[in-house]
């Protein structure tokens, strides 16, 4: 990765989740780096931290979860070391993020010009309710409804998903943050609904020069939407690099899978599928977390925890035999 | 080239770490056992009922035995030979609340289980039938929904206990009591098959020729046993509760063992008699307490609310 | 969307005539199991004139049979007349002066158990598992598990019979309490009721707010809402208070409502002039026109209760369209 100005830089980062079953280990030890206007991609199956992280960088993580470990940069400066006060500034304002279900993000008992205003006004003092309410209005147009000015008083239920999951991109975008989380945006959605809104995340991604990040577990999607990922397995970074090498030849035989899980049209075979479940995050696997699924899994993988290693420029993995294999790409 | 041969140099010895198919229940069963106070609950529950059945055994007197009045020992404080005292009259208060027991568990069980059995029934027929039929017995749960419960059932134990036979009060109010409180459940599984019956894997179900035990079996029991078994624990604990008020304001069977029958005896010379109000008090407390607390402890069980 | 309200009125209205005639007939049917009205007076129970006997089975229709009578009443009911009782009184005149009693306890209790008990229940869910919590749901617990009016007796043996401070019996002393004068006596005997029955029905509002709270700020709603820097105190109570409550208030309405049935029990325990304590005595004397009247007068005010209810609540939560 070239040295660019990194937005966020997150090292070393542990979010355990104290519950009665056991500590679930969602995110033990995750690296993650991100510039000024660049669109990265966070892979993993649920329950591989992806979710958790970006929650963790808002520190908005649930109880009974918590930050045990790690540093989190934003702009230059400690997060974790920020006052609860001083946090809630920086989101919505500097930092937005959008939810993968559309219908419950929003609140049923509020309209959306209600909520979208709410969150203008509260990053604005000054501004007035009617002010509000025309930014409002300027955003749902942005967001390509149409009829903006006769959807502010609509209540969710009264919309589509697709509409509700462009209105929560207007919600997170409302103060103009330079750095956006899209969790899942279009898992929720139809699938002609889904090209759309990718469309729209790109171009509001060019016209505001914001950066990306986008969560998924659709290679698809990170094709289209980013030029670096990152995968994650079991709450630990698996691969990271520039898009088209991780494509063209990942190094990791979990993304591998992951490849091979995507359905061709081109290519004639069966649909791979990637054995066993996913991990417990209570009690991972020894060692390297994917070992049980991997097929090329060998004893030094149960023993020892792979580091992440750089294979090439740019591009890191944490397989012990990333040397040797010789995996295929998509 | 990858291959989909596992075996390929990992030793066995790799725990698999994820459960595979656990039943629904034993992972309910596994939230169950964390949830330390529905666990508490449940010992309650099970302290009372093991008294219930044991009371024969355990209690020094028989039911509704005056002896210790020709013994002189009436309106005596809590002592070694009582230990709740007795009542001006000659009960032996320990041994009332220990009879009552049973027979407030019969009353609370049985006239829920009455409930749930009446509900069932009419709330999967109002469920499955269309039209008219479905109407009316909405109609018939809406009735027995909106009668006062409290007043209609002071009013038929007043009017039938006049015919009933000795003793047998205490299963006339377990009938009345289930034969008014079942409307909540026909609801729940009127609900419940209605939703289900919607559901699109339902449907697809049956068009590919599922019968409609399977459909049963499958997909509506699973649904409806949750919410019954929650309810129907918290209604065993309504249940003793309008009990205990019955006999209390003196509509229950004087020749019946009950909590509520001791309170209400005990009124008279409640000033210096604490006792007989206290402890048929405390029973009736721990008693429904532990029935809620197993309620809510199943609730949480069968129903999670934690993001994974 | 008023003509659609309206519709909504008018078609639950038509579905309560039957669901009241229901309730009617159950009640009439069951109290008149016992025997007809006069059958007690013939039983000798009460001495009356042969003149007065045969003008009583005129009235009652005794002749009749049973569903004859109903009809009667029925007809009566329609005039606003619910018949005289065994007294001789008019049932709505004997009935009159017991329904103040009953709301002067049941009103300002619901009121304190609401705004007590909804906070309570709030900040209880806000520090789940906290020693405040464990302390908050421990006493609730309490309060819904026990029999209000056992709470009563024990207070009256403690606070009346043992320290003498409060009187046991009555909603006004017929002797003055020893330490005020009349409003303080109104007081002393209000006090022990009433906070018996704050008690218990401030137990279950605080479960109920808390569960709905816990449930609700699991939200999504409640995460983007912080996820977009709202003020915490935004996000809890414009947002996940307000969902939490919107149930609430269907339980709130009903309450309302039964509060004319009014605890039996705990005014039995105070002798506390109210609707309850009328009824367990008619309800023992089986003054069976007493009896069905004050049933009838309960079931209206429950009905009406529940619409106006389901009215504000389709107000209050834009996701219900009635009409």
């Amino acid at each position: 990765m070239t040295t660019r100005e990194r937005l966020l830089d997150v090292k070393g980062l542990k979010t355990y989740f104290f519950t009665e079953a056991g500590v679930v280990k969602a995110v033990d030890g995750i690296d993650f780096h991100i510039g000024r206007d660049e669109a990265v991609g966070l892979v993993g199956e649920s329950g591989s931290g992806k979710t958790v992280m970006s929650l963790s960088v808002m520190r908005i993580v649930p109880k009974p979860g918590r930050i045990v470990g790690g540093s989190i940069t934003f702009e230059g400066e400690d997060l974790l070391k920020k006052s609860d006060e001083e946090m809630r500034r920086i989101r919505g304002r500097k930092i937005g993020m959008t939810f993968q279900d559309p219908t419950s993000s929003l609140d049923p008992l509020f309209t959306i010009g209600d909520q979208l205003s709410e969150v203008i006004r509260e990053h604005n003092r000054a501004i007035s309710k009617s002010e509000a309410l025309e930014q409002t209005t300027k955003l749902l147009e942005m967001v390509r409804i149409s009829e903006p000015g006769l959807r502010v008083k609509n209540y969710p239920h009264e919309l589509s998903g697709g509409m509700k999951q462009r209105i929560a991109i207007a919600k997170a975008l409302a103060a103009g943050p330079s750095l956006l989380f899209a969790d899942e945006p279009t898992t929720n959605l139809d699938v002609t609904v889904q090209a759309q809104v990718l469309e729209l995340i790109k171009d509001l991604r060019e016209k505001n020069r914001m950066s990306l990040v986008m969560i998924t577990h659709d290679m698809g999607i990170v094709a289209e939407m980013t030029q670096l990922v990152q995968v994650l397995y079991a709450g630990m970074v698996a691969e990271v690099a520039e898009t088209h090498s991780l494509f063209k030849k990942p190094q990791h035989p979990y993304t591998e899978a992951l490849l091979q899980a995507v359905p061709r049209i081109d290519q004639r075979r069966d649909l791979r599928v990637i054995p066993g479940n996913i991990p417990n995050l209570i009690n991972p696997p020894s060692g390297c977390r994917f070992h049980p699924r991997c097929p090329y899994a060998k004893q030094i993988c149960i023993d020892k925890v792979p580091p992440l290693e750089e294979t090439d420029r740019g591009h890191l993995s944490s397989c012990h035999f990333w040397r040797t294999l010789d995996l295929q790409g998509a | 080239m990858s291959t989909n041969d596992d075996s390929q140099g990992v030793s066995q010895s790799a725990k698999p770490s994820t459960q595979r198919g656990a039943s629904q229940w034993a992972v309910a069963w596994r939230r169950f056992k964390r949830n330390k106070a529905g666990l508490a609950g449940l010992f309650i529950v099970l302290f009372f009922v093991f008294i219930a059945l044991t009371s024969p055994f355990l209690a020094p007197y028989p039911p509704r035995s005056f002896e210790s009045l020709y013994q002189g020992e009436a309106g005596e404080a809590p002592s070694f030979k009582h230990p709740f005292g007795t009542s001006k009259a000659g009960l032996d208060v320990y041994s009332e609340v220990l009879h009552g027991t049973a027979g407030d568990m019969y009353v609370g069980v049985g006239a829920t289980a009455l409930a749930v059995a009446i509900g069932l029934v009419i709330g999967a027929l109002a469920g499955y039938s269309r039209g008219g039929m479905s109407d009316i017995l909405l109609m018939v749960s809406q009735i027995f929904y909106t009668i006062p419960l409290l007043p209609i059932i002071l009013l038929a134990a007043r009017v039938f206990l006049i015919i009933v036979a000795q003793g047998f009060g205490l299963t006339l109010i377990l009938i009345l009591l289930g034969v008014f409180g079942w409307a909540t459940i026909s609801f729940i599984v009127r609900g419940e098959i209605l939703r289900v019956r919607e559901l699109e894997f339902v449907q697809a179900s049956r068009s590919l020729g599922a019968s409609r035990n399977r459909l049963i079996f499958r997909h509506i029991v699973p649904n409806i046993l949750t919410p019954v078994i929650v309810t129907s624990t918290l209604m065993i604990a309504g249940n003793i509760l309008t009990e205990v008020v019955i006999s209390f304001l003196g509509f229950g069977d004087v020749n019946t063992s009950t909590w509520g029958i001791t309170i209400q005896e005990g009124i008279t010379y409640m000033r210096t008699e604490w006792w007989t109000t206290l402890f048929p008090g405390l029973a009736t407390l721990f008693a429904v307490l532990g029935f809620n607390l197993l309620g809510d402890g199943l609730s949480d069980a069968l129903n999670p609310r934690l993001r994974d | 969307m008023m003509a659609g309200i309206t519709t909504y009125v008018v078609r639950r209205l038509l579905f309560m005539i039957p669901v009241f005639l229901g309730v009617s007939i159950l009640t009439f049917a069951i109290a008149n199991a016992s025997g007809d009205p006069i059958s007690l007076i013939r039983q000798g129970l009460k001495s009356v004139s042969p003149e007065a006997l045969a003008a009583l089975r005129a009235y009652y229709h005794i002749d009749q049979p049973l569903y004859v009578r109903y009809l009667w009443w029925l007809w009566d009911l329609l005039h606003l007349d619910l018949g005289i009782s065994l007294s001789g009184t008019p049932v709505l005149e004997r009935i009159g002066p017991w329904v103040l009693p009953t709301l002067e306890l049941q009103i300002p209790a619901l009121l304190l158990a609401v705004s007590i008990g909804i906070p309570l229940g709030i900040y209880s869910a806000q520090h789940q598992y906290s020693k405040r919590d464990v302390t908050v749901t421990t006493f609730a617990l309490f309060g819904y598990s026990m029999p209000t009016f056992w709470l009563g007796l024990m207070m009256i043996i403690v606070f009346s019979l043992y320290l003498g401070w409060l009187p046991s019996a009555g909603a006004a002393g017929v002797t003055r309490i020893w330490w005020g004068g009349v409003i303080q006596d109104r007081i002393a005997h209000l006090i022990m009721p009433l906070l018996v029955l704050t008690y218990v029905e401030l137990a279950t509002f605080v479960r109920l707010m808390r569960g709905n709270m816990l449930q609700v700020l699991r939200e999504d709603y409640v995460l983007s809402a912080r996820a977009s820097g709202l003020k915490e105190r935004t996000v809890v109570y414009k947002h996940a208070m307000r969902n939490a409550i919107t149930p609430i208030v269907t339980i709130v309405g009903l309450s309302f409502g039964s509060a004319l049935a009014g605890a039996p029990a705990l005014e039995t325990t105070f002798s506390w002039p109210g609707l309850g304590y009328l009824f367990v005595n008619v309800t023992f004397g089986l003054d069976i026109p007493m009896i069905v009247g004050i049933t009838v007068v309960i079931t209206i005010m429950l009905m009406i209760a529940n619409l106006i209810t389901d009215l504000v609540y389709g107000l209050i939560d834009p996701r219900v369209r009635l009409g």
